[in-house]
């Protein structure tokens, strides 16, 4: 989860629909110059939260061993 | 000297020499080769090990039996020496192992047939793994270079994941149970991982043979949570492998199966804007040619409209110019006006010339 709430996986999403917009029966002229700017600025935070991602490792502390009473 | 030794009863001199056989040989392993196996009741385990000069029973129960053997296969056991109330001396076996690379094979081909019979290894089992999960569970041996390989490929790939790693034994006697442990404890979390990974890196044939257990192989194709195993090294097969929903050559591939790479993913998104630009210039270019072929269209029919008008003015020039009383005249015609009577001056009007005349004749037409 990144800052504004929303995951990688949404945010890539959201780029695949401003990507398709351009391709599709909705396309204005007019907007766009708006949508590849907005796609633009999405594209460098993907980037950034990409670079930033860091995992989050723990070893339980359960034992599994025979002597653990398992 | 006779009379020194102690006096026993049957039953107290069995249990003497049991308690003197578990002390002197609380656990022994034996290798020799097997003979005369069955199982009685489908509980009860009975077989000879047998070497070229010497054989001695076995017996155990079927539950603990992990991995398939049969006559003439040469195994491993671990076992307690008993003297049974009948009074025939046996090992009371509680593990059972292959020995040799040929008795290693053996039992991994019969269990393979047997597990592959019950449809363990089937396609249609299968589960696909999350694409980017976010919660995952590892089982290995932390000091394991082959969980080093996994971490270290896992963090440069991907991030944001967690992680729940359980330290189990990874070869051995008792890395089987443990492993189910393990697989039991995540499977039975309320917060379930995504995904159960079972990872070890290489190693003998023997060290790879916890991962050929009856009872491991079962509980990993029943597992809730989708499992991926990677064990050994490209060319290391493990039953365990087949039983998992996606195997892993290594674990290092492992980690390449279960985290995309973030890398790939910047330069797809890279692409994905780049790829816009292209797009834009060409929606631009196809606006400036719509304009253009109208501004064309327009000014072809405008250029039509100009030549009709020019068309129908020359015809009307045409028209205009064969009433124009000056064509006639110069045609030979002459224009007469004046006094109509004998003795009337006339002027004559021609194309060349003017003239004034005098009627001698003038005869009226009826």
């Amino acid at each position: 989860m990144t800052k504004d709430g929303r995951t990688i996986q949404e945010k890539m999403a959201a780029l695949d629909a401003l990507v398709a917009w351009f391709s599709s029966d909705e396309f204005i002229l007019e907007q766009a110059v708006e949508k590849f700017k907005e796609a633009e600025l999405l594209a460098a935070e993907i980037d950034s939260d990409l670079a930033k991602l860091k995992n989050d490792i723990t070893v339980v502390k359960q034992k599994f061993d025979a002597q653990s009473g398992q | 000297m006779v009379g020194m030794s102690p006096k026993l009863s049957v039953s107290d001199f069995i249990a003497l020499t049991n308690q003197t056989l578990e002390y002197a040989y609380s656990s022994v392993e034996v290798e020799g080769e097997v003979a005369s196996f069955k199982v009685n009741q489908g509980k009860f385990v009975f077989f000879d090990l047998k070497d070229a000069s010497g054989s001695v029973g076995c017996f155990m129960m079927v539950f603990q039996l992990r991995i398939p053997i049969e006559d003439g296969m040469k195994v491993i056991v671990s076992a307690q020496p008993k003297l049974t109330q009948w009074g025939k001396f046996s090992l009371t076996v509680r593990m059972v192992r292959p020995s040799g690379e040929g008795s290693l094979k053996k039992s991994f081909d019969l269990l393979k047939a047997k597990l592959d019979t019950e449809g363990l290894f089937a396609a249609e089992r299968k589960r696909l793994l999350p694409v980017m999960p976010r919660h995952i569970a590892v089982i290995s041996s932390t000091q394991a270079a082959g969980y080093a390989d996994f971490i270290k490929i896992l963090n440069d790939r991907w991030g944001g994941v967690r992680v729940d790693v359980a330290h189990v034994q990874v070869q051995g006697a008792e890395a089987p149970d443990q492993i189910i442990r393990a697989l039991d404890y995540f499977n039975e979390q309320q917060d379930l991982p995504e995904v159960i990974v079972v990872i070890r890196g290489g190693g003998s044939a023997d060290d790879l043979g916890a991962f050929n257990d009856e009872l491991l192989v079962r509980r990993i194709a029943a597992s809730r949570v989708p499992t991926l195993v990677g064990v050994g090294h490209e060319t290391d097969q493990s039953l365990a492998d087949l039983a998992a929903d996606v195997q892993a050559a290594t674990p290092s591939n492992a980690a390449q199966i279960i985290v995309p790479d973030r890398k790939d993913m910047q330069r797809a998104v890279q692409y994905k804007v780049a790829s816009l630009a292209p797009r834009l210039v060409h929606a631009v270019d196809e606006r400036r040619e719509i304009v253009r072929q109208t501004l064309f269209e327009a000014w072809q029919a405008t250029e039509r409209q100009t030549q009709q008008a020019n068309e129908r003015l020359a015809g009307l020039r045409q028209v205009i110019a064969q009433l124009d009383p000056h064509v006639v005249l110069r045609r030979g015609y002459a224009v007469i006006s004046g006094e109509q009577r004998q003795g009337g001056r006339i002027k004559i009007e021609m194309h060349n010339a003017t003239m004034e005349a005098v009627i001698e004749r003038y005869d009226k037409r009826r």
